[in-house]
């Protein structure tokens, strides 16, 4: 796509949603994922998420599998050459809606909601529930959940001999804060 | 409740669209080889930072010593080398080969790496190996000299990523003796290597390296050709091959090749290395 196409693309999106919808946005939300056993802590964090959040509810997220930092090099590299095959899956998504999310949860408390919607990492498709924490910070919304990934859900397969090293069920902690578009 | 969902995914999907992601933040090009070798020759890999890498690696006998000697696994010959990262980009290390009983020394530095967004197009790795030859002198009624037995290695390693699967690696090395067997014989030495790898699988590559002596060789000596794969089990890298080198350290492999491919005098071997955490 050129420039002057993805601008157009760009405009097209925007108009109608500016014209209907408040939108929030991030460019740096932060993921961290963290898996124990008795044998090993895996952690990792990316702080390059794009998240959107528009006042009718719709939420999305996108975090570059290339983006995690690990504690190890040797980590971050099986993470993406064995395990996330980062070169052929680039991204790991979130599509979908915060249910019950309205301007009434404007009110500077912390409120739990859930997360509706088709969670993507290694190019497979899941359709969660996600329970998730929004707080309007004054100008913005402040978004928290954690929430837990097997990586058999997602085709990730681990081998026997590391089984006891990497946990059957990885938590995720997505924080960030939406700022008006 | 499903069409909601639906609904929902496909305005989701909308939202992101329109939107770019910030630049990724550019990073070196990681794992341009499974190992810190491709075979015999280094790659640009080293250690990550405080990391110590332990290599036992295996040349048998020659494949065509037939059945007597179960193609030559009767026979090995080994190399045992540390390897410690003592940043990200810098690596020295020690190893021992029963060939020619020799002693190493080697460092090991990053010089240029291969950026994500190829604003570096390659990475450039500098190597550079002392090693110490340790059998008895061959004429102990002269007078013998420790330096006589020092030979090194200098070598830049180029190398370049493409994709996920094929890595590249231009390999010119220059090679030095303190002491050479007859008078008329170079002490220096250059060779220009290439190698390579190919994944077949996320764990699994095809590798292969060849190295070529610029000058030539004496007769009783060939380049070196090696062709192997490496298999990745997640901390352990083991590297199968097949080779007309059975020397390990670099001058053996680079300048003293004694193994014919057109004759089957060739070498099975393996590399097997593990990390530690320090």
């Amino acid at each position: 796509m050129n420039k002057s196409t993805l601008l157009f693309a760009v405009l097209l999106c925007s108009l109608p949603f500016a014209a209907n919808a408040q939108q929030y946005l991030t460019r740096e939300g932060q993921v961290r994922f963290f898996s124990t056993t008795p044998i090993e802590d895996i952690e990792a964090q990316n702080q390059q998420m794009t998240a959107l959040l528009q006042a009718d509810g719709a939420f999305a997220f996108r975090v570059p599998v290339l983006g995690f930092r690990f504690e190890k090099a040797l980590m971050e590299e099986h993470f993406n050459e064995n395990y996330l095959e980062s070169h052929t899956y680039p991204n790991g998504s979130f599509e979908g809606s915060i249910a019950g999310f309205d301007a009434a949860l404007q009110d500077g408390e912390q409120h739990d909601v859930v997360a509706k919607g088709a969670l993507t990492i290694h190019g497979v498709v899941q359709e969660r529930e996600i329970p998730s924490k929004v707080q309007w910070n004054g100008t913005g919304w402040d978004i928290d959940s954690v929430f837990e990934v097997a990586p058999a859900d997602h085709d990730i397969a681990i081998p026997k001999v590391v089984r006891n090293k990497i946990a059957p069920s990885i938590e995720v902690t997505v924080t960030a804060t939406l700022l008006p578009r | 409740m499903t069409v909601g969902l639906l609904d929902g995914a496909a305005k989701a999907q909308s939202l992101l669209d329109g939107i770019e992601a910030a630049p990724l933040v550019i990073t070196p090009v990681s794992a341009t080889f499974k190992d810190t070798r491709i075979i015999n020759v280094q790659s640009n890999e080293t250690p990550g930072k405080n990391v110590l890498h332990f290599v036992i690696a295996h040349r048998f006998g020659q494949i065509n010593e037939g059945a007597y000697a179960l193609w030559g696994l009767d026979n090995a010959s080994m190399r045992m080398a540390f390897d410690y990262g003592v940043t990200d980009r810098l690596a020295v290390g020690v190893a021992r080969s029963t060939f020619q009983k020799t002693y190493e020394a080697n460092i090991k530095w990053r010089a240029l790496r291969q950026n994500s967004d190829n604003s570096m197009p390659v990475s450039v790795t500098l190597y550079s190996v002392a090693m110490a030859n340790g059998l008895k002198w061959s004429d102990s009624s002269r007078e013998n000299f420790f330096t006589s037995r020092l030979s090194y290695v200098n070598q830049a390693i180029l190398t370049k990523k493409w994709g996920s699967s094929l890595s590249l690696a231009l390999i010119p090395s220059f090679i030095h003796r303190n002491l050479v067997e007859g008078l008329t014989d170079a002490h220096d030495q250059w060779t220009l290597g290439a190698g390579g790898r190919y994944k077949v699988t996320s764990r699994a590559s095809i590798n292969a390296e060849y190295h070529y002596a610029l000058a030539g060789l004496p007769t009783e000596h060939v380049n070196s050709l090696s062709i192997g794969m490496d298999i990745e089990t997640g901390g352990h890298v083991f590297q199968l091959h097949v080779t007309n080198s059975q020397g390990m350290f670099e001058r053996a492999f680079l300048t003293e090749t004694g193994g014919r491919w057109r004759d089957g005098a060739l070498y099975f071997g393996f590399n097997l290395s593990r990390v530690f955490d320090l």
